[in-house]
């Protein structure tokens, strides 16, 4: 009865035309979302399932076809790693330390550039300060590769010329990872600096002028009028640079390799050894799939700040 | 002493053998296909020799017509390279040179071809593997069948600076404890400004994984239950020794060490190594014979011509085992030109064109090379290389699928001890039960 009723008031609609199909808003909205969807299922969505099939397989990259299903055992191996957690709080501290260091020195920065915009000369001064963001980061590990080098290095010369002992910048545990911090925030501090910049620049003059004429401090117009005016800015910078941070891998691969002892090691290097130097497909995804977790959490987590934020 | 001397004398007669085969001349034009219009591509490390190459390889574009493009990269991408094309069935070179430990892997994956029938088809002097060291034949073997052709075989030999030496009036040490006393002389003395004694491959990962496995046979142990020196079977019981007393005494030598190198030495790899060597900050290193050229260049170094070459120290008590390694050419079973690429090989591996890519600076991985007046006199410290060859041993490092993350999970607690993050024995015990782990999931070890 039902199928008599339906087919009873399909013959009543008048079929559009092939034109009228072709033309309409569906097909339109249609042929631009479908190239997109098939895009992201070919590039995105395929190899994570790809992925995670694989991190639940005992399967080398040299030998897929001999995979052998083991369930969660590569996860328990990952967790259980001490070397794994060593990467991972590494990872958390290095993400912590220089996205602070370079909030911190970025605001300074762009403090200083915005005192001196009037300036015809401050253009160039800012474009210079932001070569370093453009250096692909491989180069700026080999780059600090030869700055650090305890022998022929620039930076041990240098403590040597003002009567200072020499450093082990990537011998000893702790310089090597304040070396890796250093290089880190040389780095993405002008991307924090522009951003703040572009934050401060935002703020009408006439607040300025209103808090001096209330007899405000510098530290007044910081707390109450600089710091609410730049927080959602901050927080995205802050968003990508976890993001980037947790992608962190070309400068400990070219100059500590996660050294020494584990003091060095990142998640995604510890993803990359077992991946593409031990063709552990297996570990190396199950690894790949932890850091895609974390990634999505910390950045759902800041997001719904951010959108807080620009609520108040 | 009995297999030394036995070696030595097989040595001997396959250098007789092969100075014959290379006295006759190889008609090339009939022994090599026309390949007129191709053009051969093959992927290699950066190391000195693949200037050598490409200095000796259009020879084969004369008698041939087939160009060959060499690409080179550096050791960690040369070995994700090779597996990555090989997984992919990627057809895009013809020839993979690898290291001789990456073979069990590479051969294992199904990545490349024998060499079996090739060699028993070819004229016995063109391919000569008699000429071969033992242990050069070795690295280019697999499970008992010959899988390439051994071309840049390398052997590690201590070199030191003789003007230092001689001012000092101490003799080149032969032992640990001499290598201690000869490096604290240097280390600190004002009589030798800028000079420290020694440096090794302290590195975390490869690095001092691959120095434990090259040091450990001279220090009186082994690095697997099986891999004794000659075993016919070294894989048969691969329950690893990392945590022996010898190995544990090995890791501690390694820390002590530390004391008379330069700053950063515990971040030292083998490029660290050999630039300070080269700048004159080293008395003494241990390194690959490649290595040497560039010590040896006045253009690169401030120490050429004034240093010598020796055989590794050993510990006391026990006697040097030479670390061999080096690379082997092999055909990419998935490649689209085996004729070509075959034809290179057998042309380029050949005991004359060998000497050629000596002179040009090759590691010679011959015994007729090794013994060659011209190539000795350009390259003195290849008399050390042939003593160093009668008493290597080829499984010195594991050469089986899980070489490469074994020696890695070795040098990561290597690094650990010499940096102090934990005691030798600890870091040693930590490396045992990785290691036994990781074979046991892979199903070498039951």
């Amino acid at each position: 009865m039902a199928s008599l009723v339906s087919g009873t008031t399909s013959d009543m609609t008048p079929r559009p035309s092939r034109r009228a199909f072709y033309t309409g808003d569906r097909f339109q909205a249609a042929a631009f979302i479908v190239p997109s969807c098939i895009f992201l299922a070919l590039l995105t969505i395929w190899p994570f399932f790809y992925s995670v099939y694989l991190s639940l397989h005992r399967v080398r990259l040299t030998a897929l076809k001999r995979a052998v299903f083991v369930g969660f055992e590569n996860y328990w191996n990952l967790v259980t790693d001490t070397l794994f957690q060593h990467a991972l709080l590494n990872t958390l501290m290095l993400a912590t330390a220089s996205i602070a260091c370079e909030i911190i020195i970025g605001f300074v920065v762009a403090k200083a550039f915005v005192s001196i915009a009037h300036l015809r000369w401050s253009n160039w001064l800012r474009s210079f300060f932001l070569m370093p963001m453009m250096v692909t980061p491989l180069i700026v590990g080999m780059i600090f590769a030869y700055v650090f080098n305890p022998v022929l290095g620039i930076a041990n010369y240098l403590l040597n010329s003002v009567g200072l002992a020499p450093v082990s910048w990537f011998g000893d545990p702790f310089p090597a990872m304040l070396s890796i911090l250093l290089i880190n925030v040389w780095q993405w501090t002008p991307f924090m600096m522009l951003l703040i910049m572009a934050g401060l620049f935002s703020i009408r003059s006439d607040l300025y002028e209103a808090a001096r004429v209330d007899g405000a401090k510098w530290h007044h117009i910081l707390r109450f009028l600089e710091i609410p005016s730049i927080r959602g800015i901050v927080l995205l910078g802050i968003i990508l640079r976890i993001i980037d941070t947790l992608r962190f891998f070309d400068v400990v691969y070219v100059t500590t390799r996660g050294g020494p002892g584990d003091s060095t090691m990142v998640l995604t290097l510890y993803a990359y050894q077992q991946n593409f130097q031990f063709f552990q497909a297996g570990t190396g995804s199950a690894a790949a799939v932890i850091i895609l977790v974390i990634s999505i959490v910390i950045t759902t987590f800041a997001v719904r700040l951010l959108r807080r934020i620009e609520n108040d | 002493m009995r297999n030394i001397t036995l070696l030595g004398s097989i040595s001997g007669a396959a250098l007789l053998l092969a100075s014959a085969a290379v006295a006759q001349d190889i008609d090339w034009k009939s022994e090599l296909g026309d390949h007129s219009g191709k053009t051969l591509h093959m992927m290699t490390i950066t190391d000195p020799f693949i200037d050598s190459i490409k200095a000796t390889k259009d020879g084969f574009t004369d008698i041939t017509g087939a160009k060959v493009e060499v690409d080179g990269y550096g050791y960690d991408a040369l070995h994700e390279k090779e597996l990555l094309a090989c997984s992919q069935n990627d057809s895009s070179y013809d020839i993979f040179i690898m290291d001789g430990i990456w073979i069990g892997e590479l051969s294992e994956a199904g990545c490349i071809d024998s060499a079996e029938k090739q060699i028993a088809e070819g004229k016995p002097e063109i391919f000569a593997w008699d000429d071969y060291t033992p242990s050069a034949a070795g690295q280019a073997s697999w499970d008992g069948e010959r899988m390439c052709i051994p071309i840049g075989i390398y052997y590690e030999l201590m070199y030191y600076r003789t003007d230092l030496f001689e001012k000092a009036g101490i003799k080149v040490p032969e032992t640990f404890e001499e290598l201690k006393q000869a490096a604290k002389t240097f280390t600190d003395n004002p009589e030798f400004p800028g000079v420290y004694g020694y440096a090794m491959n302290n590195k975390r990962g490869a690095a001092a994984g691959q120095q434990w496995f090259e040091w450990i046979y001279s220090a009186g142990g082994k690095p697997w239950v099986s891999n004794d020196i000659g075993s016919k079977d070294p894989y048969a019981d691969q329950t690893p020794l990392l945590n022996s007393k010898e190995s544990v005494d090995l890791v501690q030598f390694f820390k002590d060490m530390t004391a008379y190198g330069p700053p950063g030495v515990e971040s030292f790899a083998w490029d660290e190594r050999a630039n300070a060597f080269a700048a004159g900050k080293l008395a003494m290193i241990n390194d690959w014979s490649v290595r040497a050229q560039i010590a040896n260049d006045p253009s690169q170094s401030q120490v050429a011509g004034k240093f010598k070459a020796a055989l590794m120290p050993h510990k006391e008590g026990a006697k040097t085992v030479s670390p061999v390694g080096g690379w082997v050419a092999c055909v990419n079973a998935h490649g689209a030109q085996k004729d070509v690429a075959w034809d290179f090989l057998k042309w380029f591996g050949s005991p004359a064109v060998h000497k050629q890519f000596v002179m040009a600076g090759g590691p010679p991985s011959r015994l007729s090379a090794m013994q060659d007046p011209d190539v000795v006199a350009k390259y003195p410290w290849t008399e050390q290389l042939f003593e160093a060859q009668k008493n290597a041993w080829v499984e010195v490092r594991p050469r089986h699928p899980l070489a490469f993350q074994m020696i890695d999970t070795v040098g990561a607690d290597v690094n650990k001890a010499i940096i102090g993050e934990a005691t030798p024995q600890a870091a040693m015990d930590n490396a045992q039960e990785q290691v036994t782990k990781l074979l046991k999931q892979n199903g070498l070890l039951q």
